[in-house]
């Protein structure tokens, strides 16, 4: 579809918790974000219908331009009319729904099954049960776990290519008496993404009874995974899915020009078009109320996982079965129960959009708010190596050039410097890396623009439409406290100097105006490193946090025990809000557990000598130039090491190759 | 954001209002047997449906010991579709084994030499749970129906629904409601108690027989047993140590001896109803309640709960955001409590009771 003389573009984002619309429109000759709003989703008590919240914040776009978008029945009125009222385009993209109800059919359960849960993590899937030949159940139990599950998919996987048949024709058989069994309406589609050799065997067995897609085996090879065509074909099917979800969403889908699309293809898709025009890598993490989404580009290869189980509103009632209290209590400067832990998510799951009143609750909602995004990122890293069956979590992190965060307790603080220091505590970069935070859903709205308008995913992205918290530099090493970690000279676009000493184990915003350039030369002290360099001189752009230097050091070194974490989480949040937190000494009574340590990646570990570790950390990540404009970096230099090949940075491109890039992309 | 569109969250707390409620059959189906424009009590049964049932499979070439499947059809005595009865012959060799049904159901599938049966499904009754009529009928889906009553809302529940006579505890509180000292009015009674259940006390429901136990509070490790209580049981505030608040207080003591139902919804992504007690109260003149008024924005004055559970009433509107104590900058309303202290409170905490 192309309508390429589209001028105004809306797009309307519903989420568990908020519905997001963005106005776009062409501002001498260029795609521009124009206005933004939101409004409560309404689909739970009392309406039930999405249309309400819809109306209400179109109304309030409506109200914040002078520009009429809706009519009186409650559609946008489009196309746009001589006199500004309506839109070219309407778009609509949305995270609501109850994922869909899966179960995963394969002959072994670290092999077929694997591949088959990485593939269907990037999509909203929820898998009810998985079946397999080896398990001990009877065909009874399996049949009856497959029908009374009564899930909208049957996802069956299995066998390498030029393998063995029979036993893979042996599970399609299960499925299809069980579809047999279940009543019409109700019967699941098959998603068959197993051998292909028995692919005309998979149409004869399933053809007559339901709905099928069929992608390319995700597990060719024992040693190689292919998960591309499944993780399409997953999509598919959610799209089929969607299209009976009820909520008022038949109403937005008949006025939308595409549908209503999932919130998270549109992050796959964006953040692989950020990932071809940018060196390094780029991460994208939005924590939702009810699913979370986490999309890398690596090496030009991008993948995205969802969780149904990881989520700060709606999904915090289950966010414990996934992420372990031990990993939250990490972060809390307090003794807490795992009752208590266990009560603010539940409570939290009663009220999804509730913002933390007290000290106490804003420790337990930023520590499941780190622990999740961690937790995300551990179990995303092995999808993102697409060739790889068994990714080695041991290995360095892959270098981000750029982290976007999303989601309202994440960018929803009000303080642009908090949401900066969730970011880094979370993902620990060193080196220097650009923070941003989409707090209006534009990623949503661009990756739905995308497959129609690519030349406005291009401009609106160029004009700086998400939020730039700033610029991160952050120390390599343990700086020690109370004593000057690195010194910063700023030197701003009128020449003026300023000159920082940032002291050891403290997070500190040095003020520079959004979008203002400067110049900084960090000088770091003895043991520490900007990516085992002493000395950095770079071209910055302020963010709504100005410059950001991360002096705590890498692995952050978080205490360990709750008396010490008393000490210096709330000196954190001081340096990053300004507002000192007092932590009552009631609150540290009691036996104090010691924190087990969570599994994280050795990168992140602490390692022996601190010496020895800045050597390590210098080759982890390259050191670039940043203005902030791709064109601008200085190529980067890189070393290799020990037993491992340095990343060669991508070739640098230009402009115009972004958007055919993009086109090709989406055709 | 602008502030006079802001539309609150609602949690109902209302002494007399009209009631739209709607009672939705399961993903199986079922059939509703009302009419719309029919009058409905609290307990007339509205629709039948069936609860899945599981099925049984059966290898009836091994056990007949036949060369091969296709040989089962014309041994077969029922047929797909057929009704059986535990016991029952389904198939027979000549002159030799025959194949009983361990089940009572029906004969679903005869095909690969296997034959599948399935258990008789459960019947299950759903009943009206409000006095009032029926206004809509959807075949298949469910019906609406119209009632006036006071409703009050809560937080959580614990998936029952159930009808009875509101009674408070008595003041030594339900803990100490001893088995040997029954009292007859609690026997399929709603109690509210105004203190935080205890394992003890889903015991005491269980021997009392009261059917509904509303509550502020619960502790999480008591979940598991609150699922598996004998009736419903609602929080009016959550879960942790929390104190029912005056005003929730106040409404069910004046609601104290009045027939309700309980339902005790099950909060879940995408539910739309909220768990709430519905009571009979009678209307009095001609002049009948208005439905809530769930479109209109806040402003000052209007009646709202906090997080905390305090209630109280809008008294500013700030129009930047706030500072909080924590470190957050969030959009804020200043809330005048019941007791006359003001407080300011993030905006997306509070619930519109009206």
């Amino acid at each position: 579809m192309s309508i390429s003389r589209s001028t105004s573009i809306l797009a309307v984002d519903f989420g568990n918790v908020n519905t997001r619309s963005i106005l776009i429109d062409l501002v001498d000759g260029v795609y521009t974000l124009v206005a933004q709003a939101q409004e409560k989703t309404t689909a739970g008590f009392p309406h039930g219908d999405v249309g309400v919240g819809f109306v209400r914040v179109l109304t309030q776009l409506s109200v914040n331009t002078g520009r009429r978008l809706i009519s009186n029945e409650g559609r946008v009125i489009s196309p746009e009319q001589s006199d500004r009222t309506g839109v070219d385009l309407f778009l609509a993209t949305a995270t609501i729904g109850r994922p869909l109800r899966t179960i995963l059919m394969g002959l072994f359960g670290e092999i077929s099954i694997a591949s088959g849960k990485r593939a269907a993590s990037g999509t909203y899937v929820d898998i009810l049960e998985t079946i397999s030949l080896g398990e001990n159940r009877t065909l009874e139990d399996q049949l009856n776990a497959i029908t009374l599950a009564r899930p909208d998919l049957i996802f069956i996987t299995g066998g390498t290519e030029g393998g063995a048949e029979e036993p893979v024709l042996e599970l399609a058989q299960m499925a299809r008496m069980a579809l047999r069994l279940m009543p019409k309406g109700v019967k699941p589609s098959v998603l068959y993404a197993g051998n292909s050799a028995i692919i005309p065997q998979i149409h004869e067995l399933f053809d007559k009874l339901t709905g099928i897609f069929i992608a390319d085996n995700v597990r060719p090879t024992p040693e190689r995974e292919s998960l591309e065509s499944a993780q399409k074909s997953l999509a598919q099917a959610y799209n089929a899915f969607t299209e009976k979800r009820g909520l008022g969403f038949d109403v937005i889908a008949e006025m939308s020009a595409i549908g209503v699309v999932p919130s998270a293809q549109s992050y796959q898709t964006i953040v692989d078009y950020l990932g071809r025009s940018v060196r390094g890598g780029i991460l994208a993490v939005d924590i939702g109320s009810a699913v979370s989404t986490m999309s890398a580009s690596v090496k030009r290869y991008t993948a995205t996982s969802i969780r149904t189980d990881i989520g700060l509103g709606h999904s915090a009632n289950v966010i414990l079965n996934a992420v372990p209290i031990s990993a939250i209590r990490e972060w809390l400067p307090f003794q807490a129960t795992d009752d208590e832990i266990t009560a603010y998510t539940l409570n939290k799951s009663l009220r999804p959009a509730t913002i933390p009143e007290t000290v106490r609750d804003v420790y337990f909602e930023h520590a499941l708010l780190r622990a999740s995004m961690r937790t995300l990122l551990r179990d995303s890293r092995p999808t993102w190596t697409p060739d790889t069956a068994l990714d080695n979590l041991n290995t360095p992190m892959p270098y981000f050039e750029r982290i976007i965060g999303a989601g309202a307790a994440l960018t929803g603080t009000g303080q642009p410097m908090l949401t900066a220091m969730l970011l880094l505590d979370a993902f620990q970069p060193a080196g220097v890396i650009r923070l941003q935070a989409d707090p209006h859903g534009l990623i949503p709205a661009l990756g739905a623009l995308a497959y129609i308008i690519p030349e406005a995913v291009v401009q609106v992205l160029d004009g700086r439409s998400l939020e730039d918290l700033g610029m991160a530099v952050s120390l390599s090493g343990i700086p020690r406290k109370g004593r000057a970690a690195c010194r910063v000279r700023v030197t701003d676009e009128r020449g003026e100097v300023t000159t920082h000493n940032i002291m050891g184990g403290t997070i500190v915003s040095i003020p520079l105006p959004l979008g203002v350039a400067a110049n900084i030369q960090v000088s770091a002290s003895g043991g520490v490193s900007i990516n085992g360099k002493r000395r950095l001189k770079i071209d910055v752009i302020g963010g709504t946090a100005g410059i950001i230097i991360d002096a705590r050091g890498r692995a952050l070194p978080l205490e360990r025990s709750v008396r010490g974490l008393a000490g210096q989480l709330p000196a954190w949040y001081e340096q990053a809000t300004g507002v000192k937190h007092a932590i009552p000494d009631e609150w540290l009574s009691g036996a104090l557990p010691e924190t087990p340590k969570v599994e994280e990646p050795a990168a992140q570990k602490p390692r022996r000598g601190r010496r020895k570790k800045a050597e390590e950390a210098a080759v982890e990540e390259p050191i670039l130039s940043v203005t902030g404009d791709p064109a601008a970096e200085a190529p980067p230099k890189r070393r290799g090491r020990r037993g491992q090949a340095a990343e060669e940075p991508p070739p640098p491109e230009t402009k115009g190759e972004d958007i055919d890039d993009l086109r090709n992309l989406f055709s | 954001m602008t502030y006079e569109i802001y539309f609150p969250n609602h949690r109902h707390l209302l002494t007399s209002t009209l009631i739209r409620r709607e009672r939705t059959l399961p993903d199986t189906g079922g059939r509703i047997d009302v009419n719309p424009m029919t009058r409905v009590g609290l307990n007339d049964v509205i629709a039948h449906t069936t609860a899945p049932s599981p099925y049984v499979v059966i290898d009836a070439v091994r056990f007949l010991k036949l060369r091969k499947a296709s040989d089962l059809d014309a041994l077969m005595e029922v047929h797909p579709g057929d009704k059986i009865e535990e016991g029952q012959t389904i198939a027979v060799r000549p002159r030799g084994k025959r194949l009983i049904s361990p089940i009572t159901g029906s004969l679903i599938y005869v095909g690969e030499g296997r034959i599948i049966l399935q258990e008789t499904a459960e019947t299950v009754e759903v009943e009206a749970g409000l006095n009032g009529m029926v206004i809509e009928v959807e075949q298949g889906r469910g019906i609406t129906i119209e009632a006036y009553g006071a409703v009050l809302q809560g937080m959580w529940g614990n998936n029952r629904r159930t009808v009875g006579t509101v009674r408070i505890e008595p003041d030594e509180g339900v803990e100490n409601i001893f088995r040997d000292a029954m009292d007859i009015e609690l026997r399929g009674a709603i109690l509210v108690t105004k203190r935080q259940i205890k394992k003890v006390t889903l015991q005491v429901m269980e021997d009392q027989g009261f059917i509904g136990l509303i509550a502020p509070s619960m502790d999480v490790s008591l979940i598991d047993d609150a699922m598996k209580a004998p009736g419903a049981v609602l929080l009016t505030e959550g879960f942790g140590n929390m104190r029912m608040s005056a005003s929730h207080i106040t409404f069910l003591e004046d609601m104290r001896g009045r027939q309700g139902t309980l339902d005790a919804v099950l909060p879940a992504p995408l539910e739309p109803r909220l768990p709430e007690v519905v009571i009979n109260v009678p209307l009095t003149g001609t002049n009948r309640p208005p439905a809530p008024n769930t479109t209109q924005p806040l402003r000052r004055g209007d009646p709202v709960r906090l997080g905390s559970g305090a209630v109280g009433r809008v008294v500013d509107l700030p129009k930047t955001p706030v500072l909080l104590d924590n470190g957050l900058r969030v959009m804020c309303v200043q809330v005048e409590l019941v007791a006359g202290e003001k407080v300011i409170v993030p905006l997306a905490n509070i619930d519109y009771l009206g």
